[in-house]
């Protein structure tokens, strides 16, 4: 049980690791329309 | 070219600019809509009001839609000085610049969702962690491992109570600043009661933690919170859409050849051109032979509508044919219609309805019980069992949090609105759609609103020695001027008479003087020998044109009836609404076309004032009257009645005092009007009803301490879930 003490903390910089992608993915507009992405594909000219 | 000015907001006094950004109103004063960032509370509302006080009148500011409105003197204050004011106490406001405020809004919805993520992700871990405490109080565990899983749920949970319960905490503190409560004050005192007694018992090493509780609220609260934006940004896109497509820039073919100019220097005359796929800048008359254009944005006609030369296009509209379009500037700004149509939307969502008010009221009083009685049940149960005082009172306070109150009226009304508006028909004055629900009777105007606005000039028939065109061109000299139907169907006949001490009588006629005869130009009560060719499918208006008393002339003036006319007439009947024609035509025509739509009750001859006594004497008998006219010659009529409903042609939309607005020019939408202020009745009613039964039902339940915290949450998000889904539950509606 004792590699828990490692695992727990360890657990904890990961998901902190995780939030803070998520958090920049976010912001950085990823997220703002997720249909367009799929609807751009049979476009020839990308602007 | 334009010189620095002493503020960077002094562009705007430039009249061109400040004429696009605001409208005229009552006196001397204008009518501005602008958005603004930064408000995000009744108290910045109250600090936006106090600041403009000394400057404006009329201050409005709608929270949801982040956008302030007043009128000011152009006189006495200049627009720049009110930016300048609202920017240095820190609410930006966006002018004309809608890129901007799209990315403000951008911005909002982005942090809303990294909230929600770093919840979730915060919320499963401290539940991960709480999990070996569940059904114990921890002693099986080993005191450091327990320690070790204490404090790091008290690790995570400080992100996720801090940054994505955030808006949460702040917003109660706005609200109590302001000193009033609303629902995030509960809500932020729930936190940081279970946040702060969690905390404590982890330093003192024992006791039970509610960070669980903590983070699982804070992710269902700003999950629910992200689908209620969600809805209302999709009621309100229409207006966002309209907002989106006002051009800054126009391209003007000049001498040496295009140029790409702000829209501000465009000036009325200019030729512009508008290449395929570009919306058109300004309202305009098109140049070119015809070009295809999708209006959908301005009237919700999905189909693209063929406009030939000499036709108006109307800024917003879209190029769709093949080849770019030229169109001779009309109207620019704030005149034009789709300028026109942003601002009624826009004052019609600052407009909040008596029953609205009535409703926030109760929940604020009930926010206050709510507060009270978690007070008393920590009391309570302080005296029966300590252990389980925080724990009772943290479920009342969340359970009973009246959310869905709050939300049953306005998701309801927006999603109404938003539905009508789909169908062609504009709610200004949301008030209006209370009263729609009881409606039994409609009173249409002939002219223009059952049949098409534009007249043309039939028969003509000589009574003495005067040729056709001599007739009239004299009509064309009296009527010169005039905006009524009649008057512009002689317009293309105009022979430059000169019409002298010209007076005209609203029903009866004009009267002028002519190379020093009188002439007098009216209704006639029927053609010569008593006969009437009312075609098949057009409405004739014969009129009678004398010369001092001698008559000269019987004209026939023609209007196609709207294809759309008799089924909306039979549509009505069939839901057992009363119609009536009130014209100010002869009996004659207006008895023809009653007859071929299928109208009972007809009033002819009649003028505006009669035709408003008619709607009272209806209104004291108990009927709810929908009068439907277009606008402005029947402004009397269409205020005097319970709900009126404009059919506003040309650019005079927002003279129009009208409660809606039938900018897509097909009368069928109105065949559902009643259906829909039903509907929406009924689903505001079912939503009230259900947030107070869900309210009744957990309080007794949170009290007695049958409710835990975590489950508090998840029924209160999910109360908050129904009223949001019912009110989408709303037929679309065909206009066709």
């Amino acid at each position: 049980m004792e590699i828990l003490f490692l695992l727990i903390p360890l657990g904890t910089v990961l998901l902190a690791a995780a939030a803070f992608v998520l958090v920049w993915a976010v912001r950085s507009g990823q997220y703002d329309d997720l249909d367009e992405i799929a609807r751009r594909m049979p476009d020839d000219e990308p602007d | 070219m334009a010189a620095v000015g002493l503020s960077p907001w002094s562009v705007y006094d430039r009249p061109e600019l400040r004429d696009s950004v605001s409208q005229p109103s009552a006196g001397n004063s204008r009518e501005a809509l602008l958005g603004v960032d930064g408000v995000h509370c009744a108290a910045c509302v109250s600090r936006v009001e106090r600041l403009l006080a000394p400057l404006v009148t009329q201050v409005h500011v709608n929270l949801a839609a982040r956008t302030l409105q007043f009128r000011f003197d152009p006189e006495r204050v200049s627009l720049s000085s009110v930016l300048a004011a609202l920017d240095a106490a820190g609410f930006e406001p966006q002018v004309l610049a809608q890129d901007a405020r799209l990315t403000a809004r951008r911005a909002a919805a982005r942090e809303q969702l990294a909230r929600i993520g770093v919840a979730a992700l915060c919320a499963m871990q401290v539940m991960m962690l709480a999990w070996p405490f569940y059904g114990n109080d921890g002693s099986v565990i080993e005191p450091a491992m327990a320690q070790l899983l204490r404090s790091t749920q008290w690790l995570l949970a400080t992100p996720a109570v801090f940054y994505a319960g955030w808006p949460f905490l702040a917003g109660a503190a706005r609200t109590l600043r302001a000193g009033r409560v609303d629902m995030d004050v509960p809500i932020a005192l729930s936190l940081l009661i279970a946040y702060g007694a969690s905390a404590a018992n982890v330093l003192r090493g024992e006791g039970i933690l509610y960070f669980d509780s903590a983070t699982m609220f804070v992710l269902l609260l700003s999950g629910a919170r992200y689908l209620e934006s969600r809805s209302r940004i999709a009621a309100g896109g229409h207006l966002r859409r309209l907002v989106g497509a006002r051009k800054l820039t126009a391209v003007r073919v000049g001498e040496h050849g295009d140029e790409t100019l702000p829209l501000a220097s465009i000036a009325i005359g200019d030729v512009l051109r508008v290449v395929p796929g570009e919306a058109v800048p300004v309202d305009g008359e098109l140049l070119d032979v015809a070009a295809e254009l999708d209006e959908a944005l301005l009237s919700g006609e999905s189909r693209p509508v063929v406009r030939c030369a000499g036709e108006r296009l109307l800024a917003g509209s879209l190029n769709v044919g093949g080849s770019a379009l030229c169109l001779r500037a009309e109207s620019l700004g704030a005149d034009t219609w789709l300028a026109q149509i942003t601002h009624i939307l826009a004052a019609a969502q600052q407009e909040r309805p008596a029953y609205q008010r009535r409703l926030d009221r109760w929940a604020g009083i009930f926010i206050v019980a709510v507060l009270l009685l978690a007070a008393a049940t920590a009391l309570l149960w302080w005296h029966l069992d300590s252990a389980h005082a925080l724990s009772a009172a943290l479920s009342v306070l969340v359970a009973s949090c009246p959310c869905a109150l709050s939300l049953a009226a306005p998701l309801a009304l927006a999603a109404g609105s938003g539905r009508l508006a789909a169908a062609g028909v504009l709610v200004a004055r949301p008030q209006a759609l209370s009263r729609l629900a009881a409606l039994d009777t409609v009173v249409f105007d002939k002219t223009g609103t059952l049949t098409e606005t534009s007249l043309t000039v039939g028969e003509v028939e000589a009574l003495a020695e005067v040729d056709r065109g001599r007739c009239l061109a004299i009509c064309a000299a009296l009527e010169r001027g005039l905006l009524h139907p009649i008057a512009l169907a002689f317009q293309s006949h105009d022979r430059g008479l000169l019409a002298e001490q010209v007076s005209s009588q609203p029903g009866q006629g004009v009267a002028g003087v002519i190379d020093g005869r009188r002439y007098w130009l009216g209704a006639a009560e029927s053609a010569p020998g008593g006969r009437l060719l009312p075609q098949a499918d057009a409405a004739a208006t014969p009129l009678l044109l004398r010369r001092d008393e001698q008559m000269l002339a019987y004209i026939e003036v023609l209007a196609p009836v709207r294809a759309d006319a008799a089924p909306l007439i039979a549509a009505l009947h069939e839901q057992d609404i009363g119609v009536q024609l009130l014209t100010g035509d002869g009996v004659l025509p207006a008895n023809a076309l009653a007859d071929r739509l299928g109208i009972d009750k007809v009033d002819a001859r009649m003028q505006p004032e009669a035709k408003l006594a008619h709607v009272r004497e209806l209104q004291r008998q108990g009927h709810v009257v929908l009068a439907v006219g277009d606008g402005i010659n029947d402004a009397p009529l269409l205020a005097g009645a319970d709900i009126g409903c404009a059919m506003p042609d040309g650019a005079a939309l927002t003279q129009a005092r009208a409660d809606l607005l039938l900018v897509g020019n097909r009368l069928g939408s109105l065949a559902a009007l009643r259906h829909m202020a039903r509907m929406i009745r009924r689903r505001t009613m079912q939503n009230v009803g259900w947030a107070l039964a869900y309210n009744a039902f957990v309080l007794p339940l949170a009290i007695g301490g049958a409710l835990t915290p975590w489950l508090a949450a998840l029924g209160m998000s999910l109360s908050s879930l129904v009223v949001v889904v019912n009110a989408q539950r709303l037929p679309r509606l065909r206009a066709d």
